[in-house]
């Protein structure tokens, strides 16, 4: 059996919808098991106190990376259907200036979209709050495309993969990415030492 | 320092960091796209404000593209089934942990109403950042993150530079 399924048409579209929930409620058990229904635990990383996010983050980037190059390697995986159906595509500008503006909304909001959904669920009023902020700021967003709809869809890079752009392989980048991970882990625990907010 | 009582009784991060990256690699296995959120409320949005003005949204050059002709419905989509699922765990952990409480998280002595104004303004500039850079936490930096995707990368960076510099304007409302 080849991964992904969907893509080699082995599971269906309404099958998909149960696999979503399936999935959907993995997902959210895990955010909240991690810490992730509360605003606090979010953002404490920004005040160097608890770490926590960057932790899961990257071990969880690196588990899923590692993997699907494994996968790939043994022929469980099609990484090469992924990458010209299905992979993200690149559109720089945009995604940087996104990157600032959700940056600020993860900061002074408090959560970002997933871990409000379980925010919610936890009974996080805050929670509740920054998702109707959301909606509104998401129909600002569409209402404003005459201004902004020529720059939404600019500096298009295609599917890109870092291991493409720095041309090397895809086995060496998953080894460099997954030591500047360990690397991010021991200057974490730096920053607690030095937790210059709490002083 | 001994842990603030709201950070205590999780997972260790590193498990919990495991189980997730397992989750997002089943994902990749059997859909080819990984998690997501802010697109199921990009369509919650979309839905509340068709109900408000149909033709408005249906025009509208990044709405319309939830109702072109012969789509079952702004709701039938992969990500809002994934969400409606992600809060019912989140639910169930909550519960099973004894962690379910109405509050709000907010620095200690910073006002719970002003704590909730800043959750909605940060809920509007989040929002409107979900949309130009086409995800959020979960769809770009996570899981394009993991496929090596460079605009994912270029967003993640962004997100976390940008949060940290401007962390020190907000130190009240956290501290």
């Amino acid at each position: 059996m080849t991964g992904p399924l969907y893509l080699y048409e082995v599971i269906s579209f309404s099958t998909s919808l149960f696999v979503a929930i399936g999935i959907g409620f993995l997902f959210g058990f895990v955010l909240e098991r991690a810490g992730f229904g509360d605003s606090r635990n979010l953002t404490s990383i920004f005040y160097f106190r608890d770490m926590r996010v960057l932790r899961v983050m990257f071990s969880a980037l690196v588990t899923a990376m590692l993997g699907l190059v494994i996968l790939n390697r043994f022929g469980l995986f099609d990484y090469a259907l992924l990458l010209e159906y299905s992979l993200l595509q690149t559109y720089f500008w945009p995604q940087l200036v996104g990157g600032v503006l959700f940056g600020l909304g993860f900061l002074v909001g408090g959560y970002c979209p997933g871990t409000a959904i379980v925010g919610v669920a936890s009974g996080k009023i805050d929670s509740l709050v920054f998702l109707i902020g959301m909606v509104l700021g998401i129909d600002i967003f569409a209402f404003g495309m005459p201004i902004w709809g020529s720059f939404y869809k600019s500096s298009d890079m295609g599917r890109i993969t870092l291991w493409q752009y720095f041309g090397t392989s895809m086995e060496t980048m998953a080894l460099i990415i997954t030591f500047a991970a360990l690397g991010a882990f021991v200057l974490a625990w730096v920053a607690e030492k030095w937790a210059p907010y709490d002083k | 320092m001994s842990k603030p009582d709201y950070a205590e009784g999780y997972w260790n991060p590193f498990v919990a960091g495991i189980a997730l990256g397992l989750v997002l690699l089943l994902t990749f296995f059997i859909m080819g796209t990984g998690l997501g959120a802010s697109g199921a409320v990009a369509r919650t949005a979309a839905a509340i404000t068709h109900a408000i003005d149909p033709q408005a949204v249906e025009q509208n050059q990044y709405f319309s593209s939830f109702y072109k002709p012969g789509s079952s419905g702004v709701f039938v989509d992969w990500i809002v089934f994934e969400v409606i699922g992600a809060f019912f765990g989140g639910l169930v952990a909550v519960l099973t942990a004894r962690r379910f409480k109405l509050s709000v998280g907010k620095g200690k002595s910073f006002p719970a109403s002003r704590r909730l104004v800043l959750a909605f303004l940060g809920g509007i500039v989040g929002g409107i950042g979900t949309r130009f850079a086409m995800g959020c936490t979960s769809g770009q930096a996570l899981s394009g993150g993991a496929t090596m995707v460079v605009g994912s990368w270029v967003f993640m960076m962004t997100v976390f530079a940008t949060a940290f510099v401007a962390a020190y304007f907000v130190r009240k409302e956290w501290e």
